[in-house]
């Protein structure tokens, strides 16, 4: 039997085309459609609840600029991903090197870092606000028996953000640890045991083998990591509202706010728009840096 | 008042008299003969107040349904008033809002904005709605003279107060004006540690705005007109200034959560609280202390702001749905359900007679602070009725909270305030001018 390369080829085209088509058309529906969408009512005076549209052409984007909430919210949420994406990969990277080795009851230790991510955010968030109440919390309690002030947490405009954040750490890392651990299951042991003989110390190998051998992993989290924080939303709704004083806003949040909470849907999607270019620029800013340096393995 | 029940029947059967006419010639208002078939109704409301609502108010649908066989009312719980407000505006969005809804009196401009609001003006002129609900809520529910809602849960914020407290402290009575208060604030603060193991006073966190307006009131100001705020007037400023005073001498929590607050209050951690009357009940019943209520404290007068809400029908809906939803509507705040959902909650009933009825004026010699906040419910208002007050909100909360942190002083909080408001507003109308 001879087969026809080219039209082999045009039928493998045609079956993955098919392939695609459900999720493309998912895709396109719920996604590219939305998006085209928003930035179309940008443009326009789109309020909640009414079908009619007016044009304003760029002026809801010459309002970003006397909106002062929109700049304290984009450096709220600026500060939030650039603390937490670091620490929460730090501490991953951590517990995973350290759970890497032949430790007894090594699967309690992996299942009980791993359990936040288990816990359904809202609850999480629901657990947290006790945590840190005033008066009864259980963290203000310890605080108080040690005799170190305690702040209002939630209720302060000062800590109200880093306690969030710290919620988010305790959430991501065992996540990020997950990933991290399966990277460094790839790590070839030979490597280890050649430097080990040549007299390297552990954090040596740590900085120059396994650091460079799992960077796609790293570079993987680390992209993760600025997404899920550029989408924080949940958290700041089950705990804070964004409040007190907007300390605890972020963009998503405000998006929502300005959408849904006062009915400005173009205003909103000017918002999203702009969020959308941030995140892109970002990643690409990222891809650029990091991803440039990345190892992959059997490459050269 | 007219403590006898027989003026109100009388008063009645010659209002369905002279409205029957009337009545018959309103467009969805046709005799229940023509239910045939089930009509179902959805109803959305939020809870706003401490305490268990959702029960009650699933219990009085419940009776409702078994008393009207032709329309189910399905009781939809949505969270708060504004999560309430999103899923209605959304619902409106789309072409298709629950039949009745209940927001907060201040959402009236924003749905009148969607055109969403059926008018209920002539129906209610036929029925005894002008004559028998108390004047100052009904106008919650009226723009340019036209009626657009039914009063259900009227409320004003009220100073409830740990009468132990106040004994320890050898305070004899509740305070009476913003001097008094202040006083009474500080003797009622016990110090411990960095913050005070209990606050002479807090203000209600999550609402605290509202409680602000009614501070304005007291100092002889509306902070608000029909299209702009008034934020930055001297009497706002001298409000605010109060406040910070207090927290700066550590006598009034800087901040709190809507139920936290409560909480904070029943278990004794602060001993003077601003909270809704509709908190009443369960505040009286769950506290281990007697709990006492005071008219808010005045400056030059008297004054509250109105919160609760009425309820709304939609205008976009068949009109058999419309003539079921005043039924509803209709007997959710008539007289009887008045009168159990007043003493149930703590919230104002709506009507003259409720207040006349026996089990209404046996309740009141039991808990005469029942009757607290409808004294005061004379000297109040509606509720920052602007355009856009779902930011409106938002802006003065965050001027005030940045305030009584010390991140900015009160008068250039609340001429920022103002000024970024008034230019939000002045948007929202010139689309509504078109």
């Amino acid at each position: 039997m001879t087969s026809n390369p080219a039209r082999l080829r045009r039928n493998e085209a045609l079956l993955a085309f098919a392939m695609l088509a459900p999720s493309l058309l998912f895709l396109a529906l719920f996604t590219y459609w939305p998006i085209v969408r928003s930035v179309w009512f940008s443009f326009h005076d789109v309020l909640l609840g009414d079908p009619e549209i007016f044009w304003l052409g760029a002026e809801n984007y010459t309002r970003l600029l006397e909106d002062h909430l929109f700049w304290k919210v984009l450096g709220n949420t600026a500060f939030y991903t650039l603390v937490t994406v670091p620490v929460s990969i730090l501490i991953a990277l951590l517990l995973a090197v350290a759970l890497d080795g032949k430790l007894r009851g090594l699967a309690i230790y992996r299942s009980a870092f791993f359990y936040p991510v288990m816990i359904p955010t809202v609850a999480a968030g629901m657990v947290w606000v006790f945590l840190y109440a005033p008066g009864y919390g259980p963290i203000n309690v310890a605080l108080e028996s040690v005799g170190v002030p305690q702040p209002g947490w939630l209720n302060n405009s000062r800590w109200a953000l880093p306690a969030i954040m710290v919620m988010s750490v305790w959430k991501l890392s065992g996540y990020f640890m997950l990933i991290l651990m399966a990277a460094l299951k790839l790590v070839p042991s030979d490597l280890h045991e050649a430097a080990r003989l040549d007299g390297v110390g552990g954090m040596q190998r740590l900085i120059h083998i396994t650091i460079p051998m799992i960077s796609p992993a790293l570079y993987f989290v680390t992209i993760i990591g600025v997404l899920h924080s550029y989408q924080v939303f949940d958290y700041v709704h089950v705990m804070t509202q964004g409040g007190p004083a907007d300390s605890t806003n972020v963009l998503t949040f405000y998006i929502y706010q300005v959408g849904f909470q006062y009915q400005d849907i173009g205003y909103a999607s000017t918002l999203a728009t702009t969020l959308l270019l941030f995140v892109l620029g970002l990643i690409g800013l990222i891809a650029a840096t990091l991803g440039r340096r990345v190892h992959y393995l059997g490459e050269r | 008042m007219n403590p006898s029940n027989s003026n109100i029947t009388r008063r009645r059967v010659l209002t369905a008299a002279l409205a029957a006419p009337v009545i018959s010639k309103m467009p969805w208002v046709i005799s229940p003969a023509r239910a045939g078939s089930t009509v179902n109704l959805q109803f959305m409301y939020p809870v706003g107040v401490s305490g268990d609502i959702n029960t009650i108010i699933t219990g009085m649908i419940a009776d409702f349904n078994e008393q009207h066989p032709g329309i189910v009312v399905e009781a939809v719980y949505a969270g708060t008033y504004e999560s309430t407000e999103q899923k209605v505006i959304t619902d409106i969005g789309v072409g298709a809002p629950p039949a009745l809804w209940l927001p907060i009196n201040s959402a009236l401009q924003t749905f009148l904005g969607v055109d969403a609001l059926e008018d209920l003006t002539d129906v209610a002129k036929a029925d005894d709605i002008y004559e028998d609900f108390i004047g100052g809520f009904l106008d919650t529910c009226i723009s340019d003279g036209r009626l657009y809602g039914l009063s259900f849960q009227p409320s004003t914020p009220v100073l409830y107060y740990n009468k132990a407290a106040l004994a320890e402290a050898g305070v004899e009575a509740a305070p009476e004006t913003w001097d008094d208060l202040f006083e009474t604030a500080q003797a009622l603060t016990i110090r411990g540690g960095d913050t005070p193991s209990r606050w002479g006073l807090t203000v209600g966190g999550g609402w605290h705005d509202w409680i602000f307006e009614a501070f304005c009131r007291q100092n002889e100001l509306l902070p608000w007109e029909g299209d702009k705020v008034l934020w930055d007037r001297p009497e706002a400023v001298e409000a605010l200034q109060f406040w910070k005073a207090m927290v700066d001498v550590g006598c009034m929590a800087p901040s709190s959560t809507w139920q936290g607050s409560a909480n904070d209050f029943m278990a004794g951690s602060t001993a003077m609280l601003y909270h809704s009357t509709g908190s009443l009940t369960n505040l009286r019943t769950s506290s281990s202390f007697d709990v006492g209520v005071a008219m808010m404290p005045k400056r030059k007068v008297w004054g509250a702001s109105q919160g609760g809400g009425p309820i709304m029908i939609a205008k976009n809906q068949s009109d058999a749905h419309k003539e079921a939803a005043w039924t509803f509507a209709r007997w959710m705040t008539s007289t009887d359900v008045q009168a159990e959902w007043g003493m149930a909650t703590g919230y104002l009933a709506v009507r003259k007679s409720s207040w006349e009825t026996k089990v209404m004026q046996d309740y009141l010699a039991k808990v005469p602070e029942a009757r607290t906040a409808l004294n005061q419910a004379e000297y109040s208002g509606a509720y920052l009725q602007v355009p856009a007050y779902a930011r409106a909100r938002d802006v003065i909360k965050s001027a005030i909270d940045r305030t009584l942190v010390g991140e900015i002083e009160p008068e250039a909080a609340l001429t920022a305030a103002a000024t970024d408001m008034n230019r939000e507003i002045a948007r929202v109308m010139r689309r509504q001018r078109g």
